[in-house]
């Protein structure tokens, strides 16, 4: 198949910082650890605003003040998540090219969740504008959040195969 | 201890959601996402109490609007946790990790209810005061490194 590409990856995986990092005791999980830590503040503030535009916690704040608050720190999530992400994926990344459920994640789900955050997060500032959100914000929340959900399955499913 | 683990871990749906692979990775999907929510929405509460997100704001509606979503997150953890725990309980039980983490948990969880009921006071204060930083600061920490002992279970589980 693409040969170039098992080519970069054996590079990358045989990179000597990638080699420590598989080998050295203890190690791995702090990879798994900056992921998770990076996708806890990427996917926590991502659902909120989703359950916000959604009715949640309506007497509170509005989703455009809600979204304002979580903006910056919603992208540095993401950036954190994308850093251990991007390790994990270089400690094993020939095994993962053939990973189905990786490339369903990487190819087609991660892409279209992104582009959909992306909408709803900047449509988010005129649907909430007012402490009632409407029926398309609560449909588009809705989206993002199983669409997110499923970026999640096919992730958890990577080991399986 | 030890006998009620081994009654744990020979449930039946106990034992059935174990052995299925497709269960168990629902299981786990649950608390990945519970924790996603958890953590990331606590975490922007103990940040704002830093004094370094969502500075132009008021402590109180940000809490008040976050808090239901970090402890439907921890429902989801708790409820899925338990699975996982149960499944493995005798392995599990004696791991130093596993059981520094469940400290971590609990203290974390006593810092944000905590937070949530202190926010209305501190948000009247002229200045968020400086036991409420500390507090935000250990709860961080705390949280972020349950995750990391959660993560580092396995490589300690005793052989």
């Amino acid at each position: 198949m693409h040969t170039w590409l098992v080519d970069i990856c054996e590079q990358l995986q045989n990179l000597r910082l990638v080699v420590w990092l598989v080998t050295a005791q203890y190690a791995y999980p702090f990879i798994q650890w900056t992921h998770f830590t990076g996708l806890s503040l990427w996917l926590g503030t991502t659902l909120a605003l989703d359950f916000r535009l959604l009715g949640a916690g309506k007497k509170f704040q509005t989703a455009a003040q809600l979204s304002d608050a979580l903006f910056s720190w919603n992208w540095l999530g993401l950036g954190i998540a994308v850093l251990g992400g991007f390790t994990l994926f270089a400690t094993a990344a020939v095994g993962y090219i053939d990973n189905p459920a990786f490339r369903l994640k990487l190819i087609v789900l991660l892409p279209l969740a992104l582009a959909w955050h992306i909408f709803v997060q900047r449509k988010s500032r005129t649907w909430g504008r007012t402490r009632e959100t409407p029926a398309v914000a609560k449909l588009a929340s809705l989206m993002e959040i199983v669409l997110w959900v499923s970026v999640a399955t096919a992730a958890v499913w990577i080991p399986n195969y | 201890m030890p006998r009620l683990c081994e009654w744990l871990e020979q449930i039946p749906w106990i034992v059935t959601i174990t052995n299925s692979a497709i269960l168990i990775s629902l299981v786990w999907l649950v608390h990945y996402l519970g924790f996603f929510l958890l953590v990331g929405t606590t975490a922007i509460v103990d940040l704002r109490i830093l004094g370094v997100a969502a500075r132009n704001q008021k402590l109180a509606p940000l809490a008040g609007q976050l808090f239901p979503f970090a402890w439907t997150g921890l429902g989801l953890v708790i409820a899925s946790g338990f699975i996982m725990f149960a499944g493995q309980a005798t392995t599990f039980y004696p791991t130093a990790v596993f059981r520094i983490k469940m400290g971590m948990v609990l203290l974390a969880f006593v810092f944000g209810v905590i937070v949530q009921r202190k926010s209305l006071v501190w948000d009247d204060a002229a200045s968020v005061p400086t036991a409420a930083k500390w507090l935000a600061f250990a709860s961080l920490a705390l949280w972020i490194g349950a995750i990391l002992a959660g993560l580092e279970v396995p490589a300690f589980i005793p052989v």
